[in-house]
Parts: structure tokens; C-alpha cells; sequence
């Protein structure tokens, strides 16, 4: 036989639907991962044209005036370390972490190792490190920002205060104001598995930073008295746990915006305050909005009738 | 290597949650699972996408999470494809062989495959899946490649499925819009049919249902290979909201109840049995008959699996199917629900279980949909399948899509 007609009707694939999409449809992240794209690319191009452009000067330099080369590539020690950081790391951190010989001279420096020891340090984030001739080392640390603390063991009997961030990140903190590590609540109902010298970071950090950041702006009052935030029952029930000096358990839903439970909240406990004595022992907002039930340290049989507006 | 590899992310847009998972392609033909993502869907109804902003930020949240969670970033994406949209034909052509020794050439076996792809689609319908049936030569059955056999009549047939253009494209560009391209569309049930079943079982004939939270997907295998899918648009959600009418609750509660007391065979005799809402005596807390919580589950679970049933019609005959029904998806999680379907459908079910060896944290029934996406993708690459054949992208493409 022989191969069939051409005229055989055309089957249309997924494949054949353009995936091009214009950058302005694009999500932030997609836009940024674009950008980065180009932004490598160009990166390529200049690397590419630089790296030509140093080898003709070299060689220029070879053949013309060979001694210059030699008087150039004699750096001074390094006499100043420039510190540029957004967080709270000081020069003495710095030059602690980095243990710098003095002798040593701008270009012996290993830029890359000592990047290395200075991202070991969870509380960095990103570290560029710059040699401006003839003798400063110029460092810029992007550092991470906490949003609570937990108590865990590492390297020794006894617990330690780490804190965490919002990307999961569990690290020392170092430099902080003791106020500030004090008001923040602590974490709990979370597994710390080990990874090198530290831990893996924690998943599900960006909704409990987002509940803290909601609760920190909205309600600093009410904010203030939280003490422990549990993300036991997160992945099984989409629920933050939240213990605070009023009451011993407000259950926030994963599901529904946190700025309405908040609002929520601070409203079912001025109310309660307002037509009753007894102390609230328990707040669900993750039921939903038509009904949130509220338990109070009281007998069941003696409850208050109390309705809230919604 | 790290530089031979390639980042594969399978992704599965449902109702409830969009999954993310991260493979890693090494050369020698495996894939390392590298990293997970997982988040809260928006804007998706029975697996269409409704909303596209809030679709797309949800699923772009698991893909970060994902890319984070595995430290790499993603060269392409499986996607998983499910919904009521999703409709499939059988097609079947036949073609004289060619040469004058009767064997069978590589000519013969395109021809007769491309005759039996060949059918218009009515506008608008975009094919998803094209699902080769054992060749028969002569009326015998033979291997996935006849050229070479002697013969006179070669015989293929195509179960077919294909989509709402439109709906498709919708899914595509919500990952597009994270700059990264779909590498290969896989259909839901065939991605969890091929982490629940063995080749064993494949050969024996299975059925495998997955039900997520918005569809129901299902594969029906048959001689070592799918023979029908299909997709309806009924879910674990639909579960909650009939409880939500049944019993004046909200959504919220629902679920609760749903997860805490529903079965898929109704146990309790008693009618006056109570359960609690929360248990805590707390304000708002109610009672429910335990009783009224079992029929309601009882009913939509077995309407459920009448219409599975149904659409398999004919193809579903028990001899054909002796190594029984896989049950997977979230809501397979219902207690007694593979004594339900075992009523309806009259043949032996059981859960769906992971091969051996699998994370805790992926060992789940809603994550079979990721996890086969990887593993079919892989075995399709590996067998020349769409993915293997694409052409590969150039340096620009690969530096402009970031990865």
C-alpha cells in the first residue's frame, strides 16, 4: 500500500497553542525571572566582551611594556574594611567571621571563601564583597529579618534561642536589641530537622509571617500579648494555634484572609471584656465568618447570651 | 552533575490545592525528587480555571515554594490536566501491508497510525492525548512494534482525548505567566493510574480512580495499556456542600464534619446517635446526627461511582478487569469507601498504595497526581513520547526563561 492522502483532516494538539505571553500578563515573579533572564544574558555579553578586552590589553601590554604588569599586580595590605549592611551585624561580627590576616593584601584575599563564611551565618542573606584599590574591602550584607523565636538544641546539652524568618530560615541571631527578640512570640509544633550545622528551613513561614504582620499592624495593643504561635495543626488542618497572656488559645484559618480574623478577634475580645467577666478561654476564627465559637472559663449550664454583629 | 540534569516541575492545578513537585533529570534516565510545594488553590472550579489572577498566584506560590523547598529553578513543567471538558473517542483504521513479502515496514505502521489519528474535532477541541491500542495484525494481537512480523492486514486503534481549547489554554498561561514553559500535558488519571497500578496489573486490567477535591478522574487499563479515561466534574467538594445544605452549616463546618464522621456505607443504626460540631461546649457548638452525616456522604459517594460506571458503560467488564479497582485523591481518605465502590461496580476495590520507598511526606493519596506526572513524563520521554521529541531550546531561549 502506499502512505495515506494528505488531505487527512488535521488533528489540533495542545502543542499547537502558542505559549508566548506578553511580560505585562506575566505575575511579579514571572516579570522578575524575565528580568533576570535579560539581565544574565547582558551580564554574558559584557563578561564575554570584558574578558576579550582585558586579554588584548594584557597582550598589548606583553608586547609593549612588559614591567608595568609586574608593578601592577603589587597590592598594598589591606588597610580598611567598609561594612554597608541593611540589619544590625556591626564590624566586630564582621571581622570576627571573617578572620582576616593583616598582612594579607587586596588581591590575596579568596572573595569567594570569605562570602562563604559570611553567608554560613544564617542572619545574611546575601553577601557582595568588593576590592576597591588600593587597600578597602568594601562589604554589603543583605540580612534576614526575624519574625519569631523557638528553643532548640544544636551542638550541646543544653537549648538554645534561635530565631526564625520569614523564609523558614532557623538562625542565631546576633546584634539584636533584647526588647525586640523578647516581643517577639515563640514557635512551637514544628519539627527542626538537621541539615549541616543548622537546620532546614521551616515551610509554611510565609502565611504565619503574613498572620504576625497583620496581627503587629492592625492590633499592636493585642499583638503585644501573644506568646507562643503553633503551626501543629497547619498542614493537617490549615489552622495557626495562638497562645497569648488573655487567652489560652485563639485558632486562626489558613484559608480565609487574616485581616478580617483580626479584626474578628479584636472585636469578639473588646465585646466579651465589655459584657462579661468571665475570661475567654478559646476563639476558633478558622470556622468561618458566620459563626466563630467562643468558649469561656465558665460551666456550660451558666453560659452569658451573647451574640456578636457580624 | 548538576549541569547535565534537567529541573522538571510536575504541577497539578486542582480545586482544593495546587501541588508542585521537583525532579531532577539526570542522563542515566532517573529522576531525584528534589523539591515540593504545595498551596491553597484560588480560582479554580471542578478543575477549570475561573479566576485567572488568583489561579495564577496561588500556583505560582507553590512554585516558589517548590524552587526554594529544592534550591533550583525549574526548566519546564508537566502539567496535570483534569476537568469535565475532557471528553474521549475510539478510532480504529486498518491498512493492507505494503510490501510484497507481507512484511511489515516502518511505513506501514505510520500509515496505519496516522489513519487512525486522522478525525476532525469539532472547532474549538484541542487534542490532549493520543492513546495507542495494541496493533493487531491478521486480527492477532501484537507487541507495541509489529514492523518486521509477517502479515496482510495491520489494525490500530486510538482512544482519543481532547479539550476545550480555551480551557487549556487558560491552565498554560497561568504557568506561562511564571516565564517558564509547559513541556508535556498529562492527563490526571493517567498520571495517578501509573503510580497506583503495576505492569502486572495493567496486564490483568485495572481501574483506577482518582477523586480530587472538584473532579473525578479515572483510567481503565486494559492488555498492559490505558484503553479509556475520562473525567467528570464531581468531587470531595461536593461531598462538603451537600452536608453544608443537608445540615444548615457553613462550608467551613462542613468539611469538619465531613472529614470527622462522613462514611462512604452508612455504619449507624441508631438515629439518635449525636456528634459534636467542635466538642468543646464552646459557643456556637451543635450536635448532628451521626446517622444523617453517613447517608448524605453515603449517597453522593455512590452516585459518585454510578456515573463512572456509567461512562465506562460496556468497557468495564469484571473478567477484564482482574486486578481490581484502585481507589486514590484525597477523598479516597473517606472511610469504607472501597467497600462502596466494591457494591457498585462488583469488583474487588482497594486503596491505591505508593511504590515502596516513598517520602512520608509524599506517601499520600492526593499527591499521587504529582508524583505520577514525573514518572509518566519520564517513562514517555524514555519511549520517544511528545516530550522526548521536543526540539531543544537554544541559548538565548534557555537564558530568557531563567533557567
Amino acid at each position: 500500500m502506499s502512505a495515506p492522502p494528505d488531505d487527512l483532516p488535521k488533528t489540533r494538539s495542545w502543542r499547537d497553542i502558542p505559549q508566548e505571553i506578553a511580560p505585562r500578563r506575566m505575575s511579579t515573579v514571572g516579570r522578575r525571572r524575565l528580568t533576570m533572564g535579560a539581565v544574565r544574558t547582558l551580564a554574558t555579553v559584557v563578561a564575554l566582551g570584558a574578558i576579550g578586552w582585558g586579554g588584548f590589553e594584557i597582550w598589548r601590554t606583553l608586547k609593549n611594556d612588559p614591567q608595568r604588569l609586574a608593578a601592577m599586580s603589587d597590592s598594598r595590605p589591606l588597610e580598611e574594611i567598609k561594612l554597608t549592611t541593611d540589619g544590625v551585624l556591626d564590624d566586630a561580627w564582621l571581622r570576627r567571621t571573617m578572620d582576616l590576616d593583616p598582612s594579607d593584601g587586596l588581591m590575596e584575599l579568596d572573595i569567594f571563601a570569605l562570602r562563604s563564611k559570611l553567608t554560613a551565618s544564617g542572619q545574611v542573606r546575601q553577601a557582595v564583597l568588593v576590592r576597591e584599590f588600593p587597600a578597602t574591602l568594601k562589604v554589603l550584607l543583605e540580612e534576614r529579618s526575624p519574625v519569631v523565636r523557638l528553643k532548640a538544641r544544636l551542638g550541646g546539652p543544653d537549648a538554645r534561642t534561635f530565631l526564625v524568618a520569614h523564609d523558614g530560615t532557623v538562625y542565631d541571631g546576633e546584634g539584636y536589641e533584647t526588647m525586640l527578640v523578647r516581643s517577639m512570640p515563640w514557635l512551637g509544633g514544628v519539627r527542626l530537622i538537621r541539615e549541616g550545622e543548622g537546620f532546614q528551613p521551616l515551610p509554611g513561614m510565609e502565611q504565619l509571617t503574613d498572620l504576625i504582620a497583620t496581627a503587629r499592624n492592625g492590633v499592636p495593643r493585642r499583638y503585644a500579648t501573644w506568646r507562643v504561635v503553633s503551626m501543629e495543626r497547619m498542614s493537617s488542618d490549615g489552622q495557626i494555634v495562638v497562645q497569648t497572656t488573655e487567652v489560652p488559645e485563639i485558632i486562626f484559618g489558613v484559608r480565609e484572609d487574616f485581616y478580617s480574623q483580626i479584626a474578628r478577634m479584636d472585636l469578639i475580645l473588646a465585646e466579651t471584656k465589655r459584657r462579661t467577666a468571665a475570661p475567654v478561654r478559646s476563639i476558633d476564627l478558622s470556622v468561618g465568618a458566620a459563626q466563630v465559637p467562643v468558649a469561656l472559663h465558665q460551666p456550660p449550664g451558666n453560659l452569658p447570651d451573647i451574640s456578636f454583629p457580624r | 552533575m548538576r549541569s547535565k540534569s534537567r529541573f522538571i516541575g510536575a504541577v497539578e492545578i486542582g480545586t482544593a490545592k495546587v501541588a508542585v513537585l521537583i525532579g531532577e533529570m539526570v542522563r542515566d534516565g532517573t529522576v531525584n525528587l528534589i523539591g515540593f510545594g504545595e498551596c491553597q488553590s484560588h480560582g479554580v472550579i471542578k478543575g477549570l480555571v475561573t479566576d485567572f489572577k488568583s489561579a495564577s498566584d496561588a500556583t505560582h506560590s507553590a512554585l516558589l515554594i517548590a524552587e526554594q523547598n529544592a534550591g533550583v529553578k525549574i526548566d519546564e513543567v508537566y502539567l496535570a490536566q483534569s476537568g469535565g471538558h475532557l471528553e474521549g473517542f475510539y478510532n480504529q483504521a486498518a491498512a493492507s501491508v505494503n510490501a510484497a513479502d507481507n512484511t511489515v515496514s516502518q511505513l506501514d505502521v505510520d500509515t496505519v497510525c496516522r489513519l487512525a489519528k486522522a478525525k476532525a474535532l469539532p472547532e474549538g477541541r484541542t487534542v490532549v492525548h493520543h492513546i495507542r491500542r495494541p496493533f493487531q495484525l491478521d486480527g492477532k494481537m501484537v507487541g507495541p512494534n509489529p514492523e518486521h512480523l509477517h502479515g496482510q492486514r495491520l489494525e490500530v486503534g486510538y482512544w482519543t482525548v481532547h479539550g476545550s481549547e480555551s480551557v487549556i489554554a487558560n491552565s498554560i498561561h497561568v504557568i506561562r505567566g511564571f516565564n517558564v514553559l509547559v513541556g508535556d500535558m498529562i492527563l490526571s488519571s493517567l498520571a495517578s493510574g501509573t503510580m497506583m497500578t503495576t505492569p502486572q496489573d495493567r496486564q490483568h486490567g485495572a481501574l483506577v480512580i482518582d477523586i480530587g477535591a472538584g473532579t473525578t478522574d479515572y483510567v481503565l487499563y486494559r492488555d498492559g495499556g490505558p484503553s479509556v479515561t475520562g473525567s467528570i466534574p464531581v468531587g470531595g467538594s461536593h461531598l462538603t456542600n451537600d452536608l453544608t445544605l443537608g445540615l444548615r452549616v457553613t462550608e467551613g463546618q462542613a468539611e469538619k464534619l465531613k472529614i470527622r464522621h462522613g462514611r462512604a456505607l452508612t455504619m449507624t443504626r441508631d438515629k439518635s446517635e449525636k456528634v459534636w460540631l467542635n466538642g468543646d461546649f464552646a459557643i456556637g457548638d451543635r450536635q448532628f446526627s451521626r446517622r444523617a452525616i453517613e447517608l448524605i456522604t453515603e449517597a453522593r459517594v455512590r452516585e459518585l461511582f454510578e456515573v463512572v460506571k456509567k461512562k465506562l458503560s460496556a468497557e468495564l467488564v469484571p473478567e477484564h478487569c482482574a486486578a481490581g479497582v484502585f481507589l486514590t485523591g484525597g477523598t479516597s481518605k473517606l472511610p469504607a469507601i472501597t467497600d462502596a465502590a466494591t457494591k457498585v461496580f462488583g469488583i474487588p476495590t482497594v486503596l491505591g498504595e505508593m511504590p515502596p520507598g516513598m517520602d512520608d511526606k509524599l506517601n499520600r493519596p492526593q499527591h499521587s497526581t504529582v508524583l505520577g506526572l514525573l514518572h509518566f513524563g519520564l517513562q514517555n520521554r524514555a519511549s520517544g513520547g511528545a516530550a522526548g521529541r521536543q526540539r531543544s531550546r537554544g541559548l538565548l531561549q534557555k537564558l530568557f526563561t531563567g533557567s
